[in-house]
């Protein structure tokens, strides 16, 4: 890109906006300052929440600029981009300028340069250049680092320098934030999101995809053996526990009995997360049945309302539920009846099989709890981005570490045969980074150099 | 009656009260011996609040529900403090200067009254928080307020002591600290240590969550709050290194990000709502 010197063109008025720092800068701020919004205004609600929140002039206005989805929003995406393209410019920008002064380094410390690094020394000596040359070359090798060795004019330079990669830590912290952005455009594009609630014994083979109507098919079906929870001596909630089934083919190709919050589900890249769980409906009443000599008559799980026929005998409905039945604990209130008689209403009591024997009946029952069907929600997820992410994450923490904890030394030294026929020595250093350490670094590089090749 | 743990919390704070103290009297007595009190003092913080921190993980596997112990507001603020007054002695050692001590450790004092008014009972960890990336999550957050913590208090030191450089005083308790040029420096240095370490609390965060609910970024005020904090310190080391922002502007900017930090660290949980749990 050349640039006239009177005049720049649009296209590079518009090249020197995205490749301005000051301009990467005011997007950090911005992006920082209306990403505060969001978190202000509680984002995805329902819009009648909304309205009796808001005025109705505020509630317009929020709406117009999307406020109640602003990360989604097309200016809030624009600044994104807006931050992208500044990024990208800035290193087509630089990146080449860097490579060129790592691949051919100023070896030869000219008037320029030696005034230009703020660190320096000067001293004379006795001797000429052909005989100090090896000699400094040896003390800065072991004080600092080998040194390249340039010759011309009877000057003889030193050039030596450690921590070339601090240059690069930039660009590969830059390089790391497009990775996840793509990363995340990949998951975003060819992934999904979705969730699914499976009662208990039941199977499902496709989810609802989150935020809209579509479902998603699986291609394999997964059933919900079981789910439960475990709780802490106190009663708090411990875990929630779905034990889940694959089924493909007909066949279970992988069972995972313990799947929890922190311990999903996989197969097939798909993953299924312990999310919620609840009441599937359909609870019944565990109720056993005995003849009065004991001998066991059925175990009988009883919907409610619905009346059990046992043959030769009539039927029996449970009609209420208490959960301390006259202090005694859980009990179940059931109907009998049979053929020809007036019905029989009674409880019985969780825990007290016998007490039922008082009715003197042919029968005795005895309540054994209540089973209740739960479901079990999932939240399901494909992303085939999101390796991508945490290959661009890793490379933003090494590229952090790498800009800020490294640093680019360079020392110089320059032999000539100055006029009264002496040997002028010039030492110079420069660093990218901590200069208050180099400083103290370059004190011992002097009295190293000095020592060994005095 | 308080466990072991709690009382070995509470001497802490009054061990970082005595030491704000005799960093201060220092400061105004000009007696070198006080500061070094202060440093035995926070030494010794240092070796009763890590302890408190092992007994009560200790004490909760006794009562069955063992964890980690970062995982309410009470803990996370003794843990908080626990951070600041660790990465101020590594400041204190590697600067050789007591000066700072004045400014940092009542940081760490105030923080451990704010936790003295929060309950301080060990509960049992809820699903959500059952997992190592807490550990990993945890830790590298804290790492990083700790040090945006030493950032800003050196950034109001720079400041003061800027202003009596201006006008060319010496009187008073600023004079004796380190140069401007000194604290400049140290606000950026502290600084790349926090800005690396808040990188990788928010990765193992959006790992972590990835791992729990199965997306990594979902905007929720914490996440949110913490990259806002993340792009003002990016924006202080770009405007520092390529635009040479120095002094006065780079100390307020610290100080800016230290405001955004609190308020992603305590300013979400109590005042918005959202997915962590120390709210309540």
């Amino acid at each position: 890109m050349t640039t006239e010197k009177s005049a720049p063109s649009p296209m590079d008025r518009v090249w020197n906006f995205f490749i301005s720092v000051k301009v990467a800068i005011f997007t950090l701020i911005i992006l920082a300052v209306a990403s505060i919004f969001g978190t202000i205004v509680e984002q995805n609600q329902p819009l009648e929440k909304y309205h009796e929140i808001y005025e109705d002039w505020a509630f317009a206005l929020m709406d117009r600029i999307n406020l109640f989805d602003m990360y989604h929003s097309w200016w809030f995406l624009a600044l994104l981009v807006l931050f992208t393209v500044n990024l990208t410019c800035c290193t087509i920008d630089r990146f080449p300028k860097v490579l060129k002064v790592v691949r051919n380094p100023r070896t030869k410390l000219d008037e320029g340069l030696e005034k230009s690094v703020s660190l320096s020394d000067r001293w004379k000596k006795k001797g000429t250049v052909s005989e100090w040359a090896p000699r400094y070359a040896e003390a800065l090798a072991s004080a600092f680092s080998k040194p390249r060795v340039t010759e011309g004019d009877g000057e003889v330079h030193l050039y030596a320098e450690t921590g070339v990669a601090s240059r690069f830590g930039v660009y590969v912290t830059h390089l790391s934030i497009i990775i996840i952005f793509i990363g995340a455009i990949v998951g975003n594009v060819a992934g999904f999101k979705g969730y699914v609630n499976i009662p208990e014994g039941e199977s499902v083979s496709s989810v609802a995809v989150r935020g809209g109507s579509r479902m998603q098919d699986l291609g394999f079906t997964l059933r919900c053996n079981s789910f439960r929870v475990d709780t802490y001596p106190n009663g708090q909630p411990k875990a929630y526990v779905s034990d889940l089934s694959v089924i493909e083919g007909g066949r279970e190709v992988l069972r995972k009995k313990d799947v929890v919050v922190n311990d999903p589900l996989q197969y097939k890249g798909i993953w299924f997360y312990q999310s919620s769980y609840g009441d599937a409906g359909g609870t019944t009443a565990r109720v056993a049945a005995r003849r009065s000599d004991g001998t066991p008559a059925g175990s009988l799980s009883l919907p409610p309302n619905e009346p059990f026929f046992i043959e030769g005998y009539g039927s029996i409905r449970g009609v209420n539920y208490d959960r301390n039945f006259q202090g005694n604990g859980p009990a179940l209130q059931v109907v009998v009846e049979k053929p020809g008689k007036p019905a029989e209403n009674f409880w019985i009591v969780q825990g007290r099989p016998d007490l039922d024997r008082q009715r003197k009946d042919s029968m005795v029952f005895s309540f054994g709890g209540l089973n209740t069907k739960m479901f079990t929600g999932l939240q399901v997820a494909r992303d085939p981005g999101v390796n991508i992410v945490w290959v661009g994450c890793t490379l933003m923490v090494i590229g952090i570490i790498m800009a800020f904890f490294l640093s680019h030394q360079r020392v110089w030294l320059r032999l000539a045969q100055g006029p009264d026929g002496r040997l002028a020595v010039v030492l110079a250093g420069s660093a990218n980074r901590n200069r208050l350490a180099f400083e103290k670094k370059f004190e011992k590089i002097q009295t190293g150099v000095k020592a060994v090749a005095s | 009656m308080n466990t072991l743990n709690v009382q070995l919390f509470d001497l802490t704070t009054l061990l970082f009260g005595g030491a704000s103290g005799t960093y201060i009297v220092a400061m105004y007595g000009r007696k070198e011996i006080f500061a070094r009190i202060g440093t035995w003092i926070c030494v010794a913080a240092a070796i009763v609040s890590t302890a408190a921190l092992g007994v009560r993980w200790a004490e909760s596997y006794k009562m069955g529900i063992g964890r980690i112990p970062v995982t309410n507001l009470y803990e996370s603020l003794v843990f908080f403090a626990w951070s600041v007054n660790l990465f101020y002695l590594f400041v204190e050692w590697k600067y050789k200067s007591r000066a700072f001590g004045a400014f940092v450790i009542p940081i760490a004092f105030l923080t451990m009254l704010f936790a003295f008014t929060n309950e301080s009972g060990i509960q049992p960890l809820v699903p959500a928080l059952q997992s190592y990336w807490l550990h990993a999550h945890v830790i590298t957050c804290f790492v990083g307020y700790a040090a945006f913590a030493v950032s800003a208090g050196v950034a109001v030191m720079y400041l003061l002591k800027a202003r009596q450089e201006e006008t060319k005083t010496t009187e008073g308790i600023i004079a004796h600290l380190p140069s401007s040029k000194a604290l400049d420096d140290l606000v950026y240095r502290a600084i790349i240590w926090g800005f690396p370490f808040l990188t990788a609390g928010i990765i193992t965060g959006a790992a972590w969550a990835n791992y729990a609910w199965g997306t990594y970024w979902s905007w929720d005020p914490k996440e949110t709050w913490s990259l806002i904090v993340w792009l003002v310190y990016a924006a202080f080391l770009h405007a520092r290194i390529t635009r040479g922002w120095h002094g006065k502007r780079a100390a307020i900017l610290s100080i800016v990000g230290f405001l955004a930090t609190i308020m992603c660290y305590l300013g979400v949980n109590l005042v918005l709502s959202g997915l962590h749990s120390y709210g309540g």
